[in-house]
């Protein structure tokens, strides 16, 4: 029967950028040897009213990274805590628990990558594609004194979409953010990027 | 869009469509072990007939309801992985839709509350008429019927 003298791991932290949620740990060193390590998690429904109760991660374990993509494991926007144990052959660690529970409304939103293109007298932009959660409000105009912004909301990324129809002589701007209806919140504006269809502007 | 309004009560963050797929990957197993079809707790008289202003205060009871004495008990009961797994997915967006469920001092109605208070009665005491397991087995398998209710308030 394995004896916890395996140290457990040390420095549970999950870093979470656009919805994606990698949890991290020191690793257990033991020289010349492979460690493996298995991830549990509960929600906050699981520690309120079964504290005893942990969930084996989604990914699968065990893990011969000190690391694991626990984004499945989290699908509501409440409290989850982590543990993670150390594996040697028989050797098993005790349990190591993340210090801070993780709710995903702390994930880090960056602005998506955005290519704005023409094709034709058409104004087109791809955006990123950031997984399932994401979605994307795209602001766009002419780039002209007083010009009237218009918005289109994305629902994925990684497609061309069709912004307007563009005039020639004329130059057309526009910049987009993601957003998270699940945890309620939008990342900053991309840079704005701008295109120009070449002619003669038209006669007023 | 993907939000719950239940009368005044307003919720973001849930989506309809994760807590129907992770009932779906319960549905088979829990309502293959419900032995007493005769009998259902959130029957169609009770359900019909809530107005907008009362489905927060009846929402928010049922959803409690789950939490503290249904959901609670079954995870013994699903102990493989997926379904424990789905169970969890389920609970912890219940807890977080009933979090959100706050309705304001100014807007509360004591008649309203009354009403639903009553509905919500007549579910529990549906529930606690039947064996514990089977109650357990019911409540859980009819949390389909709950969802579909629940639609309704979902933009």
């Amino acid at each position: 029967d394995g004896v916890a003298v395996l140290p457990a791991p040390q420095n549970l932290s999950v870093h979470s950028t656009n919805m994606k949620h990698i949890l991290t740990w020191s690793p257990v060193v033991v020289p010349g040897q492979t460690i493996y390590y298995s991830v549990q998690y509960q929600g906050e429904y699981e520690s309120l009213y079964l504290s005893h109760m942990w969930i084996p991660s989604h990914w699968d374990s065990p893990i011969a990274k000190p690391e694991c993509d626990v984004t499945d494991d989290i699908t509501a926007t409440v409290w989850y805590n982590f543990r993670v144990s150390a594996t040697l052959g028989s050797q098993t660690s005790a349990w190591s628990i993340l210090e801070h529970p993780f709710n995903r409304n702390s994930t880090v939103l960056t602005p998506p990558k955005t290519e704005v293109t023409k094709d034709g007298s058409h104004m087109v932009i791809e955006l990123e594609d950031l997984g399932p959660h994401l979605e994307f409000n795209v602001v766009y105009w002419r780039s002209e004194p007083d010009a009237e912004e218009r918005s289109k909301l994305i629902k994925n990324g990684g497609i061309s979409v069709h912004l307007q129809t563009m005039e020639p002589g004329a130059k057309y701007c526009a910049k987009a953010q993601t957003l998270v209806k699940a945890i309620e919140r939008r990342s900053a504006f991309s840079r704005v990027e701008c295109v120009e269809v070449e002619g003669e502007a038209l006669p007023l | 869009g993907q939000e719950f309004q239940f009368g005044f009560c307003h919720v973001q963050g849930v989506k309809l469509q994760v807590l129907r797929k992770a009932f779906g990957t319960l549905r088979d197993t829990v309502q293959a072990q419900d032995n007493t079809t005769s009998v259902r707790l959130l029957r169609k008289e009770i359900l019909q007939n809530i107005s907008d202003a009362e489905s927060c205060y009846f929402i928010r009871a049922l959803l409690k309801f789950y939490l503290k004495a249904v959901f609670r008990n079954y995870y013994r009961q699903a102990s493989e992985l997926r379904l424990r797994r789905a169970l969890s997915t389920l609970t912890n967006n219940f807890l977080a839709l009933a979090s959100a469920l706050q309705p304001r001092e100014e807007d509360k109605v004591f008649s309203l509350a009354e009403s639903a208070r009553r509905r919500f009665l007549q579910v529990q005491g549906a529930f606690q008429q039947l064996d514990v397991e089977a109650a357990l087995i019911k409540a859980i398998g009819e949390v389909d019927i709950l969802l579909t209710w629940m639609e309704k308030y979902y933009q």
